[in-house]
């Protein structure tokens, strides 16, 4: 039985490694990923973090020359060039009345002219707003002090908060989607040898011969499993690899956290995964073997792995009720997010959804090879 | 030997065997021939356990097929129609792999395949992957799979379809080779020259029933004909299939 196992394991590696095609578009999910990741990230924190210059038409600014130095401090500035990239169809209109309003102390009347409908001026207009906002307050500040009074009493509570947040358990959200995409990986990276060896086998008429030969239909499909789910974990080899070396070029300290791939969170990953790989390929031959083609098969197989995003998903947005955290994948990921932030890894959890994951690679390993000894099946009929 | 008693089998609303009973004998190459659509391919798939008949049953040197699939497969080599050549492998790991399906340990499987690789004169190809073969060289890496465990029974579905002269001389001596060594050796075909060539035992079958057997003197001598091709078109009554 081992014996004959080792050799349908021996010609699937072999055979599925030499379809480059199916095996690159695997590795490319894996390596692909995070480096598209990480540029997204960069390109992110460097728009969080140095916010562009901000050009607007200014009218009657000499009305108003400290108000327009304070805009100024805040990169707000003012343009005639219409043709400057940076201007944005915001104008702000200072009063003819504006210096004699300020002198005598009445509110001098400031204009904002923008279309308040375009989603892409809001972020401008309330950075206009908090500007204005804060000029507003220092000056009223001053007033109270010309006038002895103590600025103070404007502000009747003084909000404090203690930001109890580590640097790593920030990035919760960079880190589900980080997590999210090594989940994936596992049902992704040999997703076309999955087909291929089961659907394709059956195309190829080289089936039915397999199946001739003395050895039961179970032994084929637990090969077939173990084959898929090691170039599964090649793929997750893989994308912890170029992870681990993407993550550390890009420039975390400017958010105030950091996610860093340990070889140990490494090890804890590829031992939370294994069975999840397992499972991952029983599901994908069981589903290929229902269709009764090859086109069939990687439509199905497609829509399948919708059930697995999903759950990964909701642990990413943490939307995760507290039922789900003791579902398969969601569970695992939930594990590794903790164990990458250095919180102590949920074991109960994560030993109720691994031992739950073995249990559906059996049951799918099953259902497959019953279905192995049906000739509708077998045949295509 | 091979014994097929009182098969039936429907497919869909087609009763792809009836009542079909034949057996062949070591030492003999029995020759299943009928027109297309005649339920060769069924009856043979069936003797393989790939189809479960609906009633009546096979039997592979005594050992119930339905009963004990294992040990009545480990009697059989097939050569399938079609080849089921796996297109990335070559000839030489293809023919291995079977082998120690078949029981060979992997010394064993090694050493057998190169006999039947030199048998079958394939060197030449036997180290290329499948992918691109002729016609001719899948059905030689097909039958080499079929013999490379030295079977007591071999089963062929239309071995000589898309053979060149050089390889059919090859593959009649192959079988010749066979008998000889005592095997039974059950093929499927509708070439007439082939079976009146090779075979001891002719099993006519048309619509899922043996018609007539026997030698292929006995079947001239039944229809009164002179040539195979006359006394099987007398037989099944019509000219049928023949075309094809």
């Amino acid at each position: 039985m081992i014996n004959l196992l080792k050799v349908l394991y021996k010609k699937e590696v072999l055979d599925a490694s030499r379809d480059k095609r199916s095996v690159m578009a695997g590795l490319y999910y894996a390596i692909g990923t995070p480096i598209a990741m990480c540029l997204l990230l960069s390109v992110l924190l460097q728009q969080l973090t140095s916010p562009e210059g901000l050009k607007i038409t200014l009218i009657n600014a000499e009305q108003a020359p400290s108000l327009v130095a304070h805009l100024k401090t805040n990169e707000i500035d003012s343009t005639d060039d219409k043709n400057d990239a940076q201007l944005k169809p915001i104008t702000l209109k200072i009063s003819d009345d504006y210096q004699k309003n300020m002198r005598e102390g009445h509110p001098a009347t400031v204009t904002l002219i923008a279309d308040k409908s375009n989603d892409k001026l809001g972020k401008h207009i309330s950075r206009i707003e908090r500007a204005l906002a804060s000029y507003n307050s220092e000056v009223a500040s001053l007033r109270l002090i010309s006038r002895g009074i103590d600025p103070s009493i404007m502000r009747t509570i003084a909000v404090q908060t203690h930001d109890e947040a580590t640097p790593d358990s920030k990035g919760g959200m960079f880190l589900g989607i980080a997590t999210l995409s090594i989940i994936l990986t596992v049902f992704y990276a040999a997703m076309n040898l999955a087909i291929d060896t089961s659907a394709g086998e059956r195309e190829r008429n080289s089936l039915s011969l397999l199946l001739s030969h003395p050895l039961s239909s179970l032994q084929i499909v637990l090969a077939k499993s173990a084959a898929i789910a090691t170039f599964s974990m090649i793929g997750l080899v893989l994308i912890l690899i170029v992870s681990k070396i993407t993550y550390g070029l890009v420039p975390w300290e400017q958010l105030g956290f950091s996610i860093t791939i340990t070889p140990t969170f490494m090890l804890f990953c590829f031992a939370v995964c294994l069975p999840i790989a397992l499972m991952s390929a029983s599901l994908q031959v069981f589903v290929s073997f229902m269709a009764k083609s090859f086109k069939e098969a990687q439509s199905y197989v497609t829509m399948v792995l919708f059930i697995p995003m999903a759950l990964s998903m909701v642990t990413t947005y943490d939307i995760a009720t507290d039922i789900i955290q003791w579902v398969p994948i969601a569970a695992q990921q939930y594990a590794l997010i903790e164990f990458i932030k250095g919180n102590p890894v949920p074991v109960p959890q994560l030993v109720l959804s691994t031992l739950i994951t073995v249990v559906l690679f059996a049951v799918f390993s099953w259902l497959s090879s019953k279905m192995l000894k049906s000739e509708k099946v077998v045949f295509g009929l | 030997m091979i014994k097929v008693t009182d098969l039936t089998k429907k497919i869909g609303d087609v009763n792809a065997l009836n009542g079909l009973s034949f057996s062949a004998q070591n030492g003999q190459i029995t020759g299943l021939l009928g027109p297309n659509g005649a339920g060769k391919t069924t009856c043979l798939r069936t003797v393989f356990g790939l189809l479960s008949a609906d009633s009546g049953h096979t039997e592979i040197d005594g050992i119930d097929v339905a009963k004990n699939p294992m040990a009545a497969k480990q009697n059989l080599g097939l050569f399938p129609d079609p080849c089921g050549l796996y297109e990335r492998l070559t000839p030489r790991e293809y023919i291995t792999f079977f082998a120690q399906l078949s029981g060979l340990s992997s010394t064993k499987a090694k050493a057998a395949t190169q006999d039947v690789i030199a048998k079958l004169s394939m060197e030449d190809i036997a180290d290329r992957r499948c992918q691109g073969f002729s016609q001719g060289q899948r059905m030689k890496t097909a039958l080499a799979q079929a013999v490379v465990h030295n079977p007591s029974n071999v089963i062929l579905d239309e071995p000589t379809r898309g053979l060149d002269v050089m390889s059919t001389r090859i593959l009649r001596e192959l079988l010749k080779l066979l008998k000889a060594q005592g095997h039974c050796v059950l093929f499927s075909s509708h070439v007439m020259q082939e079976v009146a060539a090779l075979c001891d035992h002719v099993v006519i079958m048309v619509k899922g029933k043996v018609i007539a057997e026997g030698s292929v003197e006995q079947l001239c001598e039944k229809a009164g004909k002179t040539t195979l091709e006359e006394a099987f078109i007398a037989l099944i009554g019509s000219d049928e299939g023949i075309a094809a």
